[in-house]
Order: C-alpha cells, then sequence, then structure tokens
C-alpha cells in the first residue's frame, strides 16, 4: 500500500523495532556464545572459539572420564521426571478442585500454590533443608523430588487453569442436559479440552526441574549431586570447557522438546493463559 | 424426510409457583406455567425478566427456594440434570469442539451405555433429519452457524426428551438464516409432537415460533397467551410497550370511553372509574387519517412518512405533543411534511385503556 508514513509512525516503528532487536541480541546473543564455544579446539572457555572440534563433545560421552557428570545428569532427569509427574498429577487436581470452588479460601489457595513462583529460591531452599533435616530426614533423591515437586507445580496449576477458564461451562451443562454424569463428563469432554495444558505444564516442570539450582544446591549432597550443581562447580574449580559441552547439549534438547510440544499443544499460547 | 422410527410423544410440562432466588435477588417470583402435550411457548422478556432462570431450572442446572416443577404430572424436583430427560439447544449451541458431529449426536446415547449398530442407525436417522448426512464426520468448527444448530437440534432430540428447552436458539443466526431455521424448527416440533419452551426477546421470534407466548417482567409472567391475543390484547401497559409499536395517548376515563387530551372523545368499553386519569395503548395500523374534522378524530401535525413494503409508516404530532406513529396504505394521497390533518381511531379497532400511572 503505498502511503505516506507520518513523523510520529516511523518514530514509533524505529522505538519498537529497536526494542525487540536489542531483546533479540540479549536474548539469543548468550546462547549463540556458548554453543559457539562448545565446539571450540582450545583447552579453555573463550570467545571466540579457536579452531573447531568435536572433542569436548567426545569427552562428555565418555563413560568413564565424565563419569561423574553422567551421574549428575542421571539424577537430574530421575528428579526432573518425578516431580514433573508427580506436579502434572497433583497440579491438575489442583486445578480442577479450584476451578469448581468459588469462594475466598479457593483464591488463598490458589495463591499458596502459586507462591513459590515468587518466594526466593534461595530462601525456600534453605527452609526445605532445615525443615527436612529437623524432621530427621538424610538428603536424598527422594527429598529432591518433593523440594523440586514444590516449585514447579505453579507451571501445572496456571496452564492448567487457563485451559479450564477457556472451557466454554456451556459444555458441562450439555454434558449433564444429555445424561451424562459428572464422571463420564470428565472423561469425554474436560479431560480432552485440556489434554494440551495438561502436556505443556508437564513439559514446563519438567525443565524447570531441570534448571532448578537454589533447591538443589541445599537439599542435594555428593550422592545426589545434580547437573546444574555438578556444573557451577567444575566452572568455579577447572574451567572446563565440557561445562559448554553439556550447555550446548541442554540447548539442543530444550529447543527440540520446545518444537515438539509447540506442535502438540501450542505451548507459547498455554503460557501466555 | 423421514420420519423418526420411534415418533416421539408429547408430555406435558407443569410449573407451580416457582420461586428461585439468588442472594436477596428473587429471580423468579412464584411464576405458573402450563405447557400441554406438544406445544409450544415462548418465554418472552427483556434480559433480566426471569425467562432464562425458569429454563434453567426446568432442566435442572437451578434449584428452587420453592415451588414444583412436574412432566406428566409426576414431580421432577429431586432428579438432577442429568436423570431428566430434558433436551436443550443452547444459544451459543454447546457442541462439543473436539468430537465429530456424529460424535456429538450420539453423546446421550453414549452416555447411557447405548453403543453399536441401533445406535449407529439412531445417529444417521437424526442427521438425515437435520439433512447434515454429509457432515457426519466433520468438526463443529467446520460447519456454518446453521448447520452448527441443527447438530445442536439433533443431539438434543437423540435421547428422545420429554420436553425441548430451546434457550435462544436463533440469536447467532444471521436475520436472513434466522426464518429458515425458526420455520424447521417449528415444522420438526409439530411433526414429532415436542412439547417445547423457547426463551427469546425477540418478539417476532415469539410471534412465528409459539403457540402461546408467556410475556414475563420482572420474575412474573404479565400476560400468557396466543400471538394474536397478547398483540390485539395486552393485559398490561408492559406487554402492551413490549409486544410491537405502541402509542401511548393519555387522557381522562369517562363513563363511555375516553378524552383524549390531544383533542377527542372516544367510546371504548373499559372498567376504569369515570373521572380517573387513563392511558390509551393504540397500534399503528389502529389509527387513521382524515382530512375533516370530527367528534372522534383529534387534530395532528404530519411528520415523516417512511416505506416500509405495503405501508407507509407516517409520524405525525398531537396538539398536546404527543407523538404518534401510525400506518397507511402506500396508494392513498400523499400529504405533505407539515400538514394539518386528523387522526382517529381506524374502523373496528379497539384498543386498551389502562389506568394511567406515573412511571
Amino acid at each position: 500500500m503505498a502511503r505516506r508514513r507520518s513523523a510520529s509512525e516511523v518514530s514509533y516503528a524505529l522505538v519498537v523495532g529497536g526494542l525487540a532487536t536489542l531483546a533479540l541480541v540479549i536474548l539469543i546473543g548468550p546462547v549463540l556464545v556458548v554453543l559457539a564455544t562448545s565446539f571450540t579446539d582450545s583447552r579453555s572457555i573463550r570467545f571466540p572459539p579457536q579452531g573447531f572440534s568435536f572433542r569436548w563433545y567426545e569427552l562428555l560421552l565418555d563413560e568413564v572420564r565424565s563419569r561423574q557428570i553422567h551421574r549428575a545428569a542421571g539424577n537430574t532427569l530421575h528428579v526432573a521426571a518425578l516431580a514433573a509427574g508427580l506436579a502434572t498429577l497433583g497440579g491438575t487436581a489442583a486445578a480442577l478442585a479450584l476451578a469448581e470452588a468459588r469462594g475466598r479460601w479457593a483464591r488463598v489457595a490458589d495463591a499458596f500454590f502459586m507462591s513459590p513462583l515468587v518466594l526466593p529460591g534461595l530462601a525456600f531452599g534453605l527452609a526445605a533443608l532445615m525443615y527436612f533435616t529437623l524432621l530427621g530426614f538424610r538428603p536424598s533423591l527422594e527429598l529432591l523430588v518433593c523440594g523440586h515437586l514444590i516449585v514447579v507445580v505453579p507451571f501445572v496449576l496456571r496452564t492448567v487453569g487457563a485451559s479450564l477458564s477457556q472451557r466454554d461451562p456451556a459444555l458441562l451443562d450439555a454434558s449433564a442436559s444429555l445424561g451424562a454424569s459428572r464422571l463420564y463428563t470428565f472423561r469425554r469432554v474436560t479431560l480432552p479440552l485440556i489434554a494440551p495444558g495438561i502436556a505443556a505444564g508437564g513439559f514446563l516442570a519438567f525443565m524447570a526441574s531441570v534448571d532448578q539450582v537454589p533447591v538443589s544446591l541445599f537439599l542435594s549432597s555428593a550422592r545426589t549431586d545434580m547437573l546444574p550443581i555438578r556444573m557451577w562447580g567444575m566452572m568455579e574449580s577447572t574451567l572446563d570447557v565440557r561445562v559448554a559441552a553439556v550447555s550446548g547439549t541442554l540447548i539442543f534438547v530444550a529447543f527440540v522438546l520446545m518444537l515438539v510440544m509447540e506442535r502438540f499443544t501450542g505451548l507459547t499460547k498455554r503460557m501466555r493463559g | 424426510m423421514p420420519a423418526p422410527a420411534v415418533p416421539l410423544r408429547g408430555h406435558t410440562l407443569d410449573v407451580d409457583a416457582l420461586t428461585v432466588r439468588y442472594g436477596g435477588f428473587t429471580a423468579l417470583d412464584a411464576v405458573s406455567l402450563s405447557v400441554a402435550a406438544g406445544e409450544i411457548v415462548a418465554l418472552l422478556g427483556p434480559s433480566g425478566c426471569g425467562k432464562t432462570t425458569l429454563l434453567r431450572t426446568v432442566a435442572g442446572f437451578i434449584t428452587q427456594a420453592s415451588g414444583r416443577v412436574s412432566i406428566d404430572g409426576a414431580g421432577i424436583d429431586d432428579l438432577p440434570a442429568n436423570r431428566r430427560r430434558v433436551g436443550i439447544v443452547f444459544q451459543n449451541y454447546a457442541l462439543f469442539p473436539h468430537m465429530s458431529v456424529a460424535d456429538n449426536v450420539a453423546y446421550g446415547l453414549h452416555a447411557r451405555g447405548e453403543r453399536g449398530p441401533k445406535a449407529n442407525a439412531r445417529v444417521a436417522e437424526l442427521l438425515e433429519m437435520v439433512q447434515l448426512g454429509a457432515m457426519a464426520q466433520r468438526r463443529p468448527a467446520q460447519l456454518s452457524g446453521g448447520q452448527q444448530q441443527r447438530v445442536a437440534l439433533a443431539r438434543a432430540l437423540a435421547i428422545e426428551p420429554s420436553i425441548l428447552l430451546l434457550d435462544e436458539p436463533f440469536a447467532a443466526l444471521d436475520r436472513s438464516l434466522r426464518l429458515d431455521m425458526q420455520m424447521e424448527i417449528k415444522r420438526l416440533q409439530r411433526q414429532l409432537g415436542l412439547t417445547a419452551i423457547l426463551v427469546t426477546h425477540d418478539q417476532d421470534e415469539a410471534m412465528s415460533v409459539a403457540d402461546r407466548i408467556a410475556v414475563m417482567q420482572r420474575g412474573r409472567i404479565d400476560q400468557l397467551g396466543t400471538p394474536v391475543e397478547v398483540y390485539d390484547h395486552p393485559a398490561t401497559p408492559f406487554v402492551a410497550g413490549f409486544i410491537g409499536t405502541t402509542n401511548r395517548l393519555p387522557g381522562t376515563a369517562t363513563a363511555e370511553g375516553i378524552t383524549l387530551h390531544a383533542g377527542a372523545t372516544l367510546a371504548l368499553p373499559h372498567t376504569l372509574p369515570p373521572g380517573s386519569a387513563a392511558m390509551l395503548t393504540v397500534r399503528p395500523e389502529q389509527l387513521t387519517l382524515a382530512s375533516d374534522p370530527a367528534p372522534n378524530a383529534w387534530p395532528v401535525t404530519l411528520g415523516l412518512a417512511v416505506p416500509l413494503g405495503g405501508q407507509t409508516v407516517r409520524e405525525v404530532r398531537c396538539t398536546d405533543g404527543t407523538a404518534l406513529r401510525l400506518t397507511e396504505p402506500r396508494r392513498g394521497a400523499i400529504r405533505d411534511l407539515g400538514a394539518s390533518a386528523h387522526c382517529r381511531l381506524a374502523p373496528g379497532a379497539s384498543p386498551t385503556l389502562f389506568p394511567h400511572t406515573e412511571e
């Protein structure tokens, strides 16, 4: 459309475009830097990388020399799978109960479940450690699952809650008028409609658990080493380039999972809910 | 169009002194209504009049404070919504978006555990009945508004409901499609002998579909009657104002009729005490224009005329400032804007007199 643009339109486009570019640079820049660094041929983490090789990825896959990293990764996946699984079940149940309930206690409960999102992770990690120790528990993977569960439940609660609020209440009336019991309505109407929200919440909970540092910091021990903690330790002691390789792997896996989730559930749409 | 294998028999619906309260607000105030077998009754009124509350209470979604709802004489108040066998066509159809058209229609059968060839045949038969046999595997989102409504109707009929409730079913349709669907629903209702309740705020819809109309206001039924009765003999000023276009002429009741402030004395039967303030409500087609003065005609100044189909709608102003609307045949003499004329009742017109209360 050939139309003259006014000065204010041009300056508006410049400001918005400039901010968007800045945001992209800040978001994508570090990812590209760490990816590039992970393919370096040198022995130090430095940008720009010198040479190109897969040597750090090969070392990372070496079962003997990267045994500790493998164990930490195994622990992390174990905890993330359990925490995300339990969070999906519990969060969905809680979201359903909160959607049915009206009144003040429901809003209080909702705020309570969501509070780990705003509560400083370090404070919660310390509190959890003191509390669990007081109860006589030793650091274990189960304890880590408990800690992670609390901080990842909000993701499920939010995405499932958003799905439920988008469900037309008339559908429930329609189902009842057609002779369906509450259970039948849940199975045939509610569950299929909120399934993408449940999947998106589970995915977000899983990624949040994999990425979780503050709670792991307090609740993990040498036996229950977690990947982010191990990476931090490697950075502190040896500036090991394998940290960049681990980061590269995590970025790649997260990217692929994200594409899959986007394809099946419209993840970004649900996170806005 | 094939008739269903088992023709549905009409059931009677009785609503007896039904009261529904939301907190301190009385949504339904001791409403009673009897719907005969095979009859379709429209609940007509502005939003907030209680018509939707009445429908939802019959459906079992709302529990009344007092009163009874019975079908074929048996109370259904203790039955939950899913045991009432009341079919509903919702305002936005409320089709299950994740199911095919056929699965939507089959939903009520499946919920009752009816599966297999017999249920499938019933679904196919219903889809044929609403002329959607070719659309069985489509999703609701792929259908037009009119088609979605047919699916909603077929789904409600699948459970062989004793009563069919229609909740503003035409509101979301285009004007041109609306009349088609009104005719179709009325035809199906007749063909199947269904007892039905139509909730609407559209008087034309109520007039064209219903056997009787219940005009509702503030949780009560102001008048229950055939469309002709409600239109020609409104029971209250509200009904007169809500149904059709109504002119209001203030005056004073006399022993034989009314003396209008506009300057004429009309002979009309009424029950008001002579000398009391009265209000004549009169339809546009009950008024006519004349050139010559007469005792039963009052002077008016002609205003704008708008052609409307075979008639012209004319605005006139009385000497006391009251504006009136009346219809005149288009072929009549075209009178000028601002000209003087005389207005009187058309021959045979019997408008209604109400006591004049300040509103």
